[in-house]
């Protein structure tokens, strides 16, 4: 009954099983005959990775401003691209805040993130919050790529009853929404993300073979779409909502399957062996998720990611760097020295993966540079200062060039209460998108391509 | 399809003449009562909180209904009159109380009948994993990988929060996939393969020493590993030892088991080539199996165990045998037309239209849980021609037309249609079976259910109650204790409870599947004995075994086995003393008063008070038990007269339970300081320790029924309990009463109730 958590390694030596026949989502995944890579490239990209709990500032927040500034420790990890990322301090996302309606900053924190807006707060049917900025961008951006955006994440939820003081778990386990009431939940199993780009590899994967894959897939999305249709019409408003729900995720997917038969012939390698499942080890579980997702945009599968490593309010261990506590629990110190160093040794981990995700953006040619000069990569917390939930002055770091709009390895500070949203417009506006304004926004952000 | 639904005489059940308030009453004990504990601030003048209770008369002051279900629950939980108030007394708050329910309940009947309405359910993941287990006998859990379904209300079967994100759908997908290629694997013959669990020494050790309180290896296996076979078929299983003694003279006798039958005794002894290597082939059924190998006797040398080095040791000299791995080949002489599922699905077996038809209409059938329209097998069989268009075999096909069943809407959802969305209906006979059977079974209706339900049968008082009984019986009732209790309970969140390993080094994932496991039993017992859900809050009985029992400290039980056992002492009994509620009400380092206190409110007795306000400063976590009792801290933040309010009963229930640490352990002392396990309650009694705090629970039994009754309501119809069903759960809980607190009398009367039968139009207005 516990054997499973004893498992040092499971090898399989010889055989693969049986082959699967014609899977569904092998009808959009790619030809895999030769290793050829495809030639695209140039485009920006967005990816925001999403650490919960807040940071210990005095150990991330640089003294000085400008360029050449010293690394402080929390960010040390990653003095190798000093010049490939702006640090941005004072934003406020004050949507976050209580505005009247009690606790649960660490919801709001997640919830407001990236849409700007002040969930409502409910733990049960009637969750909502506001669409978020990167699925603004993915509905844009999306329409070339056969993943409109995806949403990865290192820990698996499934926690039962309210997550923060009577708001939804929704609010604190998603950070993109599709809309304001439909959050995107993260898949937290890298080899399901593995299948889902590349297929289950299970099948035949010749030409004629992919091509009968589609039109079955096909013949058998029609059927329930038409029967989805009908039921519909028998129904109230409410029940339709849900019907839509599956509407919408059935187009989804034949759209991607009409983006696979377009690029048949753009042949895709993943270069890379499918992994098996989630592992037990954060670092190692970060690192294939930025390594899945590095590849997803060299190979235009997409171009807007969003990763939480944690859940917000997570109270994950890391027993690997000897850290026995929860997090969340941890988070609120109290000035306890030792809890407080505990927490930095934290933001450091999380760090030096980030430092690794970089590393591999960087190394990835992209048209006429790499990826990370087309990227950009958000990483943030929806809070500062965990103990006291602070909303404010937020840790805020911006890699990548987005095609040489940005001018990084600065820090720049923004008076107090600078919306954040400014730098979510401004972030969406790189994307194609000019949207008048995001949540509280009033303006775009300024001093991002110099001073 | 629809089928006639007759409309229940509603006349029956609603009761058109309202009688006036009982106006003596209110004189003589309800106006006396607010007059001299609530409206020195809750008057026309003053109007603290926008609350007032001058009234005229009873008319005037029944008015507003909101206003009395608050007043009802902050009477019920304390908090008003607030702390430092005069404290009313039992005598005087009971017939208040009783006033305002029989009030709240007069005026509900007197509104229109109104049984709600339940919005279209998806599947959730266990219902997923067990409905394509009984429609086609599918050993595997495909719902596993799906993505955690929210929850609303403390449910995650919640129609109005389940949503379907694209992903997945992704997920139903491939989950079709992974069920049509079980059925009909692509290919000749499945090539066995050799799957091989690699053992961790350290970890091996671990498991023979830890906690073992009878000098046995414990739990039993040297190593274990549970594997999911995927077929019926024959399999090799292997057990591979390691054997790096100096002096290999000694036989050292080993046990082989699987699933905890023994199917080999070897030995190890030294001198032939591939010693230690042990071979058994047997048949095995499809899906997961659990083998481990075994020392027939503690082994020697390892008398000075010692945790804290344990690894050192283990590789300095101490042990030199192990098992190194586990392995399965296979599968051997497989037929997939002997599976069960294959038999399932292929109710013919000619390859004709005809027998086509026949297979895709019984599956479809027992799929939408209804029977299906012509249109919808044509469109079935259409995917059956197009494939064998294609060149693809007869089963190919058949195998394209079960996924699209799989992702169908009508499978994936379970839909209620109203004849007339301008009534309130019963619900059909069909739609009953799904909801009799989701609800106890977690799953899709069985033969006998759905054949009631054509013949129209199943809403007979008699054969709906035969019904439940024989599903409550059924082994596949056991998702109620998984889905329900799991709930309910908050058993699923122990999985991420995280106990500082320094502070309770004991714990460990055994430790924790055992905790997990004492509560379901228990639950599981009052529900397949029908005893009285009372014993929830008490009994003098627990299921226990060695690592428990060890654990709580009680003595001669032995062996991983669970048992029933007669508590000797009567400070445990009842969930609430039960490890896995006590883990999981408290933080990871250690017990909380206030948690476990909101968590009796909470799911025993229905009054959670309202989430803390912002800026509440925190424990100083750095001086319990140090510089301070804990006790003594809590006095000193309750000493604020807004945390006062709630926290005074919050904080005295929990108190009672502070004898068992943050793992459930007993304890005299915390930290520096005896435990001081008494406490007074707002209405004036006190109590001594879990004893007698169970004692007090026990007597609040109403309020502990109709809070079972609306937390199984919930779960039952798959969305939160309104207002409009507080006579329904008030007749439940009475009549629960009147049938000495019996399980199965909740369930009947959960079904028999209108919320469950019947359903609201969507044009009705409310």
């Amino acid at each position: 009954m516990i054997a499973k958590k004893h498992l040092s390694r499971r090898t399989i030596l010889r055989g693969a099983g049986a082959t699967l026949a014609l899977p569904f989502l092998d009808a959009m995944a790619p030809a895999f005959a030769s290793p050829t890579r495809i030639k695209a490239g140039g485009q920006t990209r967005l990816a925001v990775v999403y650490v919960p709990n807040g940071i210990i500032m005095k150990d991330w927040t640089p003294e000085t401003e400008g360029a050449g500034y010293e690394l402080p420790r929390i960010l040390e990890p990653l003095s190798a691209f000093q010049k490939d990322f702006l640090l941005l301090s004072g934003l406020t996302q004050n949507n976050g805040r209580a505005l009247l309606d009690g606790p649960g900053d660490h919801a709001r924190a997640a919830a407001s993130y990236l849409t700007g807006v002040h969930p409502k707060k409910t733990a049960g049917a009637d969750i909502r919050v506001g669409i978020s900025f990167d699925q603004i961008a993915a509905q844009h951006a999306g329409k070339a790529t056969r993943f409109a955006s995806l949403e990865l994440g290192c820990e698996k939820t499934g926690i039962v009853g309210n997550c923060d003081s009577g708001y939804s778990c929704a609010y604190s386990n998603n950070l993109a929404w599709r809309s304001e009431t439909a959050p995107l939940p993260p898949e937290v199993n890298p080899r399901l993300v593995f299948e889902r780009l590349f297929g289950s590899l299970d099948g035949p994967t010749d030409p004629a073979s992919l091509n009968k894959r589609r039109i079955y897939t096909r013949s058998v999305l029609d059927i329930v779409q038409e029967d989805t249709r009908r039921l519909r019409g028998d129904l109230g408003p409410t029940d339709r909502r849900k019907l839509d729900e599956y509407l919408f995720a059935v187009r989804e997917i034949e759209k991607r399957i009409a983006d696979s038969e377009k690029r048949a012939d753009a042949e895709i390698t993943p270069d890379f062996e499918k992994p098996a499942g989630a592992p037990v080890e954060f670092a190692e579980h970060a690192r294939l998720m930025f390594d899945l997702t590095a590849i997803a945009f060299q190979a235009d599968l997409t171009r807007v990611v969003t990763i939480m490593l944690a859940r917000e309010g997570s109270n994950r261990t890391y027993r690997e760097i000897g850290i026995s506590e929860a997090h969340h629990g941890m988070s609120h110190h109290k000035g306890d020295t030792e809890k407080i160093e505990k927490l930095a040794q934290i933001n450091r981990h999380h760090v030096e993966q980030f430092a690794y995700f970089l590393g591999k953006l960087k190394a990835a040619p992209d048209g006429d540079g790499t990826l990370l000069d087309h990227s950009m990569v958000l990483y943030g917390s929806g809070l500062s200062d965990g103990n006291r939930h602070d909303h404010h002055d937020l840790p805020t770091l911006l890699a990548g060039r987005a095609g040489g709009a940005f001018k990084p390895g600065r820090h720049i500070r923004y008076s107090l209460e600078t919306p954040a949203t400014n730098l979510s417009l401004t972030l969406l506006g790189r994307m194609g998108v000019q949207p008048e304004s995001i949540g509280d926004s009033t303006g775009r952000l300024e001093h991002l391509t110099d001073l | 399809m629809r089928l006639p639904t007759p409309i229940l005489p509603l006349a029956a059940v609603v009761v058109l003449v309202c009688p006036a308030a009982s106006t003596p009453e209110y004189d003589q004990a309800v106006r006396p009562f607010l007059e001299k504990h609530c409206a020195a601030c809750h008057n026309n003048r003053a109007k603290t909180g926008d609350v007032s209770f001058e009234f005229e008369s009873a008319e005037a002051a029944l008015s507003d209904p909101l206003l009395w279900e608050e007043a009802l629950l902050k009477l019920r939980s304390g908090q008003m009159p607030p702390p430092g108030a005069k404290r009313p007394t039992e005598a005087e708050t009971q017939p208040v109380v009783r006033w305002i329910e029989r009030e709240l309940d007069r005026m509900a009947a007197h509104v229109k009948l109104d049984p709600g309405r339940v919005t279209v359910r998806r599947l959730n993941r266990a219902e997923y994993n067990h409905t394509v287990r009984d429609l086609l006998a599918i050993p595997f859990r495909p719902g596993d990988d799906f993505p955690a379904d929210d929850s609303g209300y403390g449910f995650d079967n919640i129609g109005d929060v389940l949503s379907l994100p694209p992903l997945l759908m992704e997920n139903y997908l491939r989950a079709a996939d992974r069920i049509a290629a079980y059925i009909v694997p692509s290919g000749k013959a499945r090539t066995p393969t050799l799957e091989r669990y690699i053992c961790d020494v350290r970890e091996q050790a671990r498991r023979i020493h830890n906690d073992d309180p009878e000098g046995y290896p414990y739990p039993p296996g040297a190593f274990e590993a549970t594997h999911f076979f995927p077929v019926d078929a024959e399999y090799e299983l292997v057990l591979r030892m390691k054997d790096r003694r100096k002096d290999k003279t000694e036989i050292v006798p080993i046990e082989f088991y699987f699933d905890g039958e023994k199917v080999g005794d070897f030995q190890v002894q030294d001198g032939e080539y591939q010693q230690g290597v042990f071979t058994v082939r047997r048949f095995v059924t499809a899906g997961r199996h659990t083998l481990y190998g075994d020392f027939a006797k503690p082994y020697t040398n390892i008398e000075d165990w010692d945790e804290q080095s344990y690894g050192k040791a283990l590789f300095k000299q101490e042990r030199r045998i192990f098992v190194d791995a586990l392995e399965v080949q296979g599968p051997f002489n497989y037929d997939h037309r002997q599976s069960t599922a294959y038999r399932k699905l292929f109710v013919c077996q000619e390859r004709t239209e005809d027998c086509a038809q026949r297979i895709l209409h019984a599956l479809a059938r027992r799929a939408y849980r209804r029977p299906p329209a012509q249109r919808e097998i044509d469109q079935l069989t259409g995917l059956v021609a197009l494939a064998r268009k294609h060149g693809d075999s007869f089963e190919t096909g058949i195998q394209l037309a079960l996924k699209a069943v799989l992702v169908s809407p009508n499978f994936l959802y379970r839909i209620e249609r109203d004849p007339d969305p301008a009534k309130i209906h019963a619900v059909s006979n069909l739609d009953l079976a799904s909801r009799l059977s989701y609800f106890l079974w977690s799953s899709t209706p069985d033969e006998e259910l759905l054949a009631l339900a054509e013949q129209s049968r199943l809403r007979e008082p008699a054969v709906l109650e035969a019904q439940v009984r024989r599903m409550l019986k059924d082994p596949k009732s056991e998702a109620l204790v998984k889905n329900f209790a799991g709930q309910w309970l908050q058993l699923r969140n122990l999985d991420k409870a995280s106990p500082d390993p320094d502070l309770f080094p004991k714990f460990n994932d055994y430790l924790r599947q055992a905790m997990i496991r004492e509560t379901e039993l228990y639950f599981e017992h009052v529900m397949r004995n029908d005893r009285s859900i009372l014993e929830f809050v008490d009994s003098s009985y627990t299921f226990l075994n060695a690592r428990l029992a060890h654990h709580y400290g009680i003595e001669g039980v032995s062996g991983r086995d669970f048992r029933k056992v007669e508590l000797p002492v009567s400070n445990r009994g009842g969930v609430l003393t039960q490890a896995s509620v006590l883990t999981v009400s408290s933080y990871p380092t250690r017990t909380s008063p206030v948690l476990r206190g909101l968590w009796v409110l909470e799911n025993f007795l229905g009054a959670p008070p309202p989430p803390p306000p912002a800026g509440v400063p925190q424990l100083d976590e750095q001086k319990i038990g140090l510089d301070l009792p804990l006790r003594k801290q809590l006095e000193q933040h309750r000493a604020d007269p807004g945390c006062a309010v709630c926290h005074t009963r919050m904080d005295a229930i929990g108190f009672g339970l502070e004898n068992f640490d943050a793992v459930g352990a007993w304890r005299t002392h915390d930290g520096n300081f005896p435990v001081d396990a008494a406490g007074t309650l707002p209405g004036g009694s006190s109590f001594e320790g879990p004893d007698g705090l169970k004692k007090i629970l026990a007597q609040d039994r109403d309020a502990f029924a109709r809070t079972l009754a609306e937390k199984m309501m919930t779960f039952a119809l798959g969305r939160g309990v309104e207002r409009s069903d507080r006579p329904a759960i008030q007749r439940i809980a009475r009549n629960v009463a009147a049938s000495e607190y019996r399980f199965s009398s909740l369930i009947l009367e959960i079904v028999k109730s209108a919320p469950f039968r019947m359903r609201r139009g969507e044009g009705v207005r409310q």
